[in-house]
């Protein structure tokens, strides 16, 4: 077995064959060679990797002292210094999925590579899902040797450093990940026959899994408007005349700050708008339109709002990413939070 | 309505005493040809330059890429409208076009007059770019043509992409008379009733918020029957746009790309097959206010209605608040029951987000084109710094304006980053994948 990589495999109690819910808080138990699944494992594995040590942990002990059970399993894979972990599977059981997954991370924070199978839906993948490759498998251990199949493949593949491909190719659950690819028929093709499925009903997937954004809780009324510090920020491109700060016209790479402590409005004169997805000329001739200073200033007398913060924020929308416009508008926020900001206006074009 | 369409095949372009197509071989007089061009006294720059597929060859700014085809038989006029070309209805009789090249409006004309406009197309005709676009498969006569830059930025659009046209023109007139050595017929006969009705909705970018006066003036953009202000949705029979009624650019979508379609061409050719292919609904974006945006959904999905939809096909030329007009076209489609699928490049899905600017649960059957900020296949890092190789030779402007205020000037024939990808009209296999 010279060559064989060295891997250590996770099981629960009742796979370990310690016993069921009764036995469920042992401790993490280290034995040598395979133990119950693990013999599976070991012949899925071939010449190509050897089972040489078996860690057991109850479901209970892992979700009730999990801090203890980590460090446990830590220091058994620094003893037995495996290429590659394998956990479970662990099929619908939610517990010992719980446990697969924060074994697969512990061994990846040791730079071991770790691979587990689970049903889709076990809150082993809800929870760890998008750190960890597993295998998605069906609720029950009939579907034992089908996954460890699978599992010991991707050990294998993983144990001996290769990358690993598309979720879809390799046969684990994707985490997530999105990455440039290629399909085999053209675009048009694929999207007539995914509408040919959809109107008859056959089964069809989706080339972008449903991502709901994130859903962002208003923040409560401001209670006293007229007390209250009023932030302006604009996504229209506000730049001061002659784009001094060389602000780009889209897909900004920053925001800029401009104290407007002592204007009254903003003057074309003094500012101008340098934006890629609209005729500017038009709030070139008046940049209130992209950032109401002028009225804002007229509410202020009015004693409808306290007063207009001194610092505005301004760049192009144009063209960014999510990914980008969520880092900007969180540090704009914090921003506006340190000053003490009560409310801000987003003027979007 | 029942289109012939013709095709010449062109093998080789040359350069010759005259202008005519033999044998698959494309002759032309380039002196006549540019004389005509330069007759335009808004014209202050034209020459013809050819380039093959494999050549280390980069053509730089490219606008347009136009397929010349020309209407033999039947009503109107190829690429009908824009540029004060004839507006009658296309889409019946016999086209001819010349297969296997394109005329390249190579031009430093800006397309828009929005803020810090550019240009940020080019094609290379060998290396990793040239193999992701269709158009570097094609023999590619480049037209270099500027405008007097004293004309305003509607008059210089209008004549450099006349020129582009004309010349088009010219070289399909080549096949007036001859029979085509390849047919195709186009019409949506009568099919099998159990056959499900598939409606086509390609969403089109309309430039009318980068303009000033807010007409129909043409912008380096798409125009329908000449129109490229935002219209209702406009049902179209798919020989209209067979024969360019719906031409002129977009980013990296040309005419081309349009008169070429391959959705269309794939609902078309499987119309009796395996579908009822029940027309063309084509949508106008970037309206301003949400409400307007609604109601332009709203009636889209009213028209597939009426055009008895059981599905639909959605896409769109790429963009950004133009996609809250896409994905809720194909929310109000479903909800009218019609079982919609979307066509679209991806966000850079840096952070884990959503790839999609406004992922709806009703966008459930999604084709994935391309994932933004990736640059090209094997690329490594973010497009902006992977580097396409050198290229032997240029054809357009040796130079090219870049940075945040496009004022870095950078050799277009040295490395160079890739320009923005995307595949609106269905062509590649890119996709984007799960890990």
């Amino acid at each position: 077995m010279s060559g064989a990589l060295r891997v250590v495999h996770f099981v629960n109690q009742f796979f370990g064959g310690v016993g069921g819910e009764e036995a469920a808080n042992i401790p993490l138990e280290v034995r040598e060679g395979p133990v119950g699944p693990g013999r599976l494992l070991q012949q899925a594995l071939g010449e190509g990797g050897s089972v040489v040590t078996t860690l057991v942990g109850g479901d209970n002990y892992f979700s009730e002292r999990k801090e203890e059970a980590l460090a446990s399993v830590t220091a058994a894979l620094r003893s037995a210094k495996p290429d590659v972990v394998v956990a479970g599977p662990a099929f619908d059981a939610g517990r010992y999925g719980l446990a697969c997954g924060e074994v697969c991370k512990a061994a990846q924070a040791l730079g071991i590579p770790a691979v587990t199978g689970m049903h889709p839906e076990n809150p082993g993948i809800l929870s760890h899902g998008q750190q960890i490759i597993a295998v998605g498998t069906g609720s029950t251990p009939v579907e034992m040797p089908a996954a460890l199949q699978a599992m010991a493949r991707l050990a294998l593949k993983l144990g001996g450093s290769q990358e690993l491909g598309p979720a879809a190719e390799e046969g684990y659950l994707p985490r997530g990940i999105r990455r440039l690819g290629a399909r085999e028929a053209p675009a048009a093709t694929r999207a007539v026959d995914m509408a040919l499925a959809k109107i008859s009903g056959k089964p069809w997937m989706s080339e972008v899994p449903v991502h709901l954004p994130d859903r962002v809780a208003p923040a409560a009324p401001v209670a006293n408007l007229k007390d209250a510090t009023i932030a302006l920020v604009t996504t229209g491109g506000l730049v001061r005349r002659g784009n001094p700060d060389r602000q780009s016209s889209g897909n900004p790479t920053r925001y800029y700050r401009h104290s407007v402590v002592e204007l009254e409005s903003l003057s074309g004169k003094d500012w101008e708008a340098y934006h890629g997805g609209y005729f500017n000329a038009i709030v070139n001739s008046n940049p209130n339109y992209i950032l109401p200073l002028s009225f804002m200033r007229v509410l202020e007398r009015e004693g409808v709002v306290g007063r207009t913060h001194q610092w505005i924020h301004a760049m192009p929308g144009v063209g960014t990413p999510v990914a980008k416009s969520r880092r900007f508008g969180e540090d704009i926020a914090r921003d506006l939070k340190e000053d003490g900001v009560d409310g801000a206006l987003l003027v979007a074009t | 309505m029942r289109l012939e369409l013709g095709s010449f095949p062109v093998t080789d372009i040359v350069f010759g005493a005259r202008t005519r197509w033999q044998d698959s071989v494309l002759e032309i007089d380039a002196r006549a040809l540019l004389e005509e061009m330069r007759s335009d006294p808004r014209i202050t720059r034209a020459e013809l330059e050819l380039a093959r597929p494999g050549e280390s060859v980069r053509i730089w700014p490219v606008r347009d890429a136009v397929e010349p085809r020309i209407k033999v038989e039947g009503p109107g006029v190829a690429y009908p409208g824009i540029c004060g070309r004839a507006i009658d209805t296309v889409g019946q009789g016999r086209t001819h076009r010349l297969a296997g090249m394109s005329v390249v409006e190579v031009s430093e004309v800006l397309p828009h007059d929005a803020g810090g406009d550019y240009n940020s197309i080019f094609y290379d005709m060998s290396g990793p770019w040239a193999e992701m676009i269709p158009m570097s498969k094609l023999l590619n006569l480049c037209l270099l043509v500027e405008a007097d830059p004293a004309l305003t930025i509607i008059d210089q659009n209008d004549a450099v992409h006349r020129a582009t046209l004309k010349l088009a023109d010219r070289l399909a007139a080549t096949t007036v008379g001859l029979e085509p050595p390849q047919r195709e017929v186009f019409e949506l006969g009568p099919v099998d009733p159990a056959l499900p009705k598939v409606v086509y909705i390609p969403c089109l970018h309309s430039a009318q918020a980068m303009s000033g006066n807010g007409s129909n003036g043409f912008f380096c953009t798409t125009a329908t029957y000449g129109l490229s202000m935002l219209t209702p949705p406009w049902p179209m029979h798919p020989n209209e746009i067979l024969d360019g009624a719906i031409t002129g650019p977009y980013r990296i979508a040309t005419s081309w790309h349009l008169a070429n379609n391959r959705i269309l061409l794939e609902l078309y050719r499987r119309h009796g097959v395996d579908l009822n292919f029940a027309g063309v609904i084509a949508v106008r974006t970037e309206w301003t206010t949400m409400e307007e945006k609604e109601l332009m959904c709203l009636q889209t999905a009213k028209v597939a209605q009426m055009l008895g939809a059981q599905g639909a096909i959605v896409a769109w030329d790429a963009g950004g608040n133009e996609f809250l007009e896409v994905v809720h076209t194909v929310r109000a489609c479903q909800r009218a029951g019609i079982k919609t699928v979307l066509l679209t490049s991806e966000d850079d899905p840096t952070g884990g987000a959503p790839t999609l600017l406004e992922p709806l649960p009703e966008a459930d059957a999604v084709v994935s084109t391309f994932i933004g900020g990736s640059g090209y296949p094997g690329g490594s890092g973010p497009a902006s710094s992977q580097m396409l190789p050198a290229m032997a030779r240029v054809i357009g402007s040796p130079t090219r304006l870049v940075g945040a205020v496009r004022d870095e000037v950078i050799d277009v024939a040295g490395p160079m980053p890739p320009p923005r990808y995307n595949d609106t009209y269905g062509f590649g296999r890119y996709s984007g994948v799960e890990y």
